[in-house]
């Protein structure tokens, strides 16, 4: 039994939580919408997996860094973690671009602006 | 049932939440004529490019490493045996699925800022053109609800 792969989607997701907190990005942007996208999307994937698993497609690797914790026959607890980090990765993401792209683009204005105004001067 | 086979299924009805998206935000851009509230489609379109770089990578190296420490296995008669790396191509139908399906039910969900934006640049826009009878207001709104 083992923690490993359980304390680093704890932390990672961690991670995301202050991003999101620090830049508004998801949960911090608007809380609930947040709350219900991320339920959706745990869910659909579980869903998906679920199917993999019954088809045989992919099942749990025998290893020492999971809990052994199974929510269903080849699913272990530290999926949903992972499939929560997933999520919110994936929507920080999509915002933080955004953020990121508008930044640059003032930037690369002002700098322009800047400049323009030094060759007047 | 192979691997590719139930992504199909699972990027389908992803695709069908997507159109779903779109086409409410289309509704809402046409009520409110403000696409600038929304930013421009090109931001939106390179954001989204952006996003999707990052996490291929990061699926690539993360899925590598999951599977080379052992947290999952393949039945390989199951898979295409198109790998990157050690990890199946069919992974990656999570993260694009992700990608596609979590912004698309975020719009979906709407926010009720937005509507009351919606709503004020409707009323707005009623006000600016003048004098509009009662029962020509009423249909705005309902255009907007739909």
């Amino acid at each position: 039994m083992g923690f490993a792969y359980l304390v680093a989607l704890l932390i990672s997701i961690f991670g995301m939580a202050m991003l999101d907190r620090r830049f508004g990005l998801f949960f911090w942007r608007d809380g609930w919408r947040a709350f219900v996208t991320l339920l959706v999307g745990v869910v659909f994937f579980l869903i998906w997996d679920i199917v993999g698993i019954d088809a045989g497609v992919f099942f749990r690797g025998e290893t020492s860094f999971m809990t052994g914790v199974q929510l269903a026959p080849e699913l272990p607890l530290e999926e949903v973690f992972f499939l929560v980090l997933l999520c919110w990765l994936t929507m920080n993401l999509l915002a933080g671009s955004r953020l990121v792209l508008d930044a640059v683009e003032r930037r690369r204005a002002a700098s322009t602006a800047l400049s323009t105004g030094g060759d007047r001067a | 049932m192979t691997y590719w086979a139930i992504n199909a299924v699972f990027l389908g009805l992803v695709a069908v939440t997507a159109g779903a998206a779109l086409l409410l935000r289309w509704a809402r851009t046409r009520s409110t004529r403000a696409s600038s509230t929304h930013g421009s489609l090109a931001a939106v379109v390179r954001a989204a490019g952006l996003s999707t770089a990052v996490l291929l990578v990061m699926t690539a190296v993360f899925d590598n490493v999951m599977i080379g420490v052992g947290l999952v296995g393949y039945d390989e008669s199951r898979i295409s045996g198109a790998f990157v790396g050690i990890a199946p191509l069919e992974d990656f139908a999570y993260a694009v699925a992700a990608l596609v399906l979590l912004p698309s039910v975020w719009t979906l969900l709407g926010s009720r800022s937005e509507t009351e934006a919606a709503k004020a640049a409707g009323e707005s826009r009623r006000a600016g053109s003048g004098s509009v009878s009662g029962p020509d207001a009423s249909t705005a709104d309902a255009e907007e609800a739909r």
